[in-house]
């Protein structure tokens, strides 16, 4: 039993074992350590704190094109984001431009204001009047076109995602083209997303703030537009989010500390991981080939 | 059961078939990786007609949305050119035409439609994304700060422009390179290229791990607890 037992689990299934324990451990202990600075996270922090809020007909347009398959770091770059956005009342409304998104972004806000109103039961974070989910829309750059030609982006949206006509969503007094969107955030797992924003989100007139969330796949890729000054901040996958929400919880100290900051801890554990791995994998692979070779020799 | 308590449990069940292809390659994993993209493609038909064509193209051409008080008045009375999504519309369903040999002519209208509206799309996307690229990529390479050198920044833009102009050499095929170009400039290029494609595969390991990590966190907390409520100890 044991030796069949120990012939199954061959180098590749023991790599896989020791991944799964190695990073179990500090979910399952709630280990977090405080994460590394991120720069490009600041910029984009201090970014959402210039965006003044007592100026009406105002909002930030937050497109969030991401599924399910990247919530640990796009779900928590959107979760802190829109938290900030919340916390400093700053009217948004929130879209995306792939399918998987559609119910994302119907729930996210709604989950944020509800960990909002319980740690402040005097406060009320309310749907139309904080934020708006236009849904799902088809036709990507081509869409993203219309709306930055529009001269009423209420009226080009005509309906919210829940069936309400725009003409009637209080969030709307006052917003008319895409002068009104002080701010782009665009959080995405996808290639190209940025890019149709990047191209098409702007009028002869006007080019809003774009401010950029990616994963670390795509980190590298998102950084060029940073250098360009295309992009204003960039959230870089997990660590990015986490740094985010250390300077949210440096602002609003009684905030609670939020899954990104684990997710990145255990995130280091699993590289520390891969790092050992490797230098074993060069350990055995230099000293196993050399020993054969004496072996053969002899 | 709640049906988020549901929900919860099919989908840690989900997430170990489909882990269970670690294993070794099963006919569960089979099961749900089919089950997965049937799904995917039943929820990219719902969502696109219940969040764009229906109240965004069909309530208006129709006038559904069009509300009528008892008293006659009408709020909101729609435009009155709404009628013409059906135009597009028509011509999109031209595509099915594809189906039947002797009209088939007709989807490649709508295929050239397509083709023609991306191409000119796309110019124009290239030239509002890559020209602030080249316009930025004009760096000085000595910075001066408050009339200093800012020797940090000076030495960023010295490897930028070294980056930019060693890959731009290394991919320079136009006409038979000199000892300069495939020397320094050349192999540079290629190794300067190793390191960005190390970043990148980098990256990928970590966006990989953060994905594991999402899903052991669902799986340890959030499954295991349905499951404890399930069978009665929470």
């Amino acid at each position: 039993m044991i030796r069949s037992l120990l012939r199954f689990i061959d180098a590749r299934r023991l790599i896989f074992i020791l991944v799964l324990v190695t990073l179990s451990l500090p979910l399952l202990l709630r280990w977090s350590v405080p994460p590394v600075r991120m720069t490009a996270a600041e910029l984009l922090f201090n970014e959402i704190e210039k965006i003044p809020t007592d100026v009406p007909g105002k909002i930030v347009y937050l497109a969030l094109d991401y599924g399910p398959g990247t919530k640990a770091e796009s779900g928590s770059q959107a979760k802190a984001l829109i938290e900030h956005l919340m916390r400093r009342r700053i009217k948004f409304l929130v879209t995306a431009q792939v399918l998987d998104a559609a119910p994302i972004i119907n729930s996210i806000p709604d989950e944020v204001a509800a960990g909002l109103m319980e740690l402040y039961p005097n406060e009320k974070w309310e749907y139309g009047i904080d934020w708006v989910n236009m849904g799902y829309t088809a036709g990507a750059g081509l869409n993203i076109q219309n709306v930055a030609k529009a001269a009423s982006i209420p009226n080009f949206f005509k309906r919210d995602a829940r069936g309400n006509s725009t003409a009637e969503i209080p969030l709307f007094n006052g917003v008319t083209s895409i002068e009104s969107v002080s701010a782009l955030i665009q959080i995405t797992a996808y290639v190209g997303t940025l890019e149709s924003y990047l191209q098409f989100f702007a009028n002869e007139k006007y080019r809003p703030i774009f401010l950029h969330g990616c994963t670390s796949i795509a980190t590298p890729q998102s950084f060029i537009y940073l250098d360009s000054g295309q992009i204003k901040g960039l959230l870089e996958g997990i660590a990015g989010a986490a740094w985010y929400g250390k300077l949210l919880s440096d602002k609003y100290p009684d905030r609670p500390v939020d899954d990104s900051v684990v997710i990145n801890t255990t995130l280091g554990v699993a590289h520390l991981l891969v790092i050992l791995l490797i230098v074993a994998g060069n350990f055995v692979g230099i000293f196993g080939t050399r020993a054969s070779k004496r072996r053969t020799d002899v | 059961m709640s049906t988020a308590l549901a929900i919860t449990i099919l989908a840690g069940i989900s997430t170990l078939a489909m882990l269970s292809f670690l294993v070794r390659e099963n006919s569960i994993y089979r099961a749900f990786e089919h089950i997965f993209i049937g799904l995917s493609a039943g929820l990219g038909l719902v969502v696109t007609v219940r969040d764009f064509l229906y109240p965004k193209i069909l309530m208006p051409m129709f006038g559904w949305d069009i509300v009528v008080f008892p008293d006659g008045t009408i709020k909101d009375p729609g435009h009155p050119l709404a009628w013409m999504y059906a135009i597009p519309l028509a011509f999109g369903l031209l595509y099915y035409t594809m189906y039947f040999p002797r009209y088939s002519w007709m989807a490649r209208l709508v295929i050239g439609f397509s083709f023609g509206a991306g191409g000119g799309l796309a110019i124009k996307g290239f030239f509002n994304e890559i020209l602030p690229q080249v316009t930025a990529s004009f760096k000085p390479l000595v910075v001066f700060d408050e009339g200093t050198i800012a020797w940090m920044s000076s030495f960023n833009n010295t490897v930028f422009v070294f980056t930019l102009l060693c890959t731009m050499a290394y991919f320079f095929f136009t006409f038979r390179r000199g000892e300069a170009l495939r020397g320094i400039a050349g192999s540079g290029g290629r190794w300067l290229m190793m390191v960005c494609f190390g970043a990148f595969f980098g990256s990928t390991v970590m966006a990989r791990m953060a994905i594991l990590v999402e899903r052991l966190q669902f799986l340890l907390i959030d499954w295991t607890d349905a499951l404890l409520k399930v069978v009665g100890y929470v």
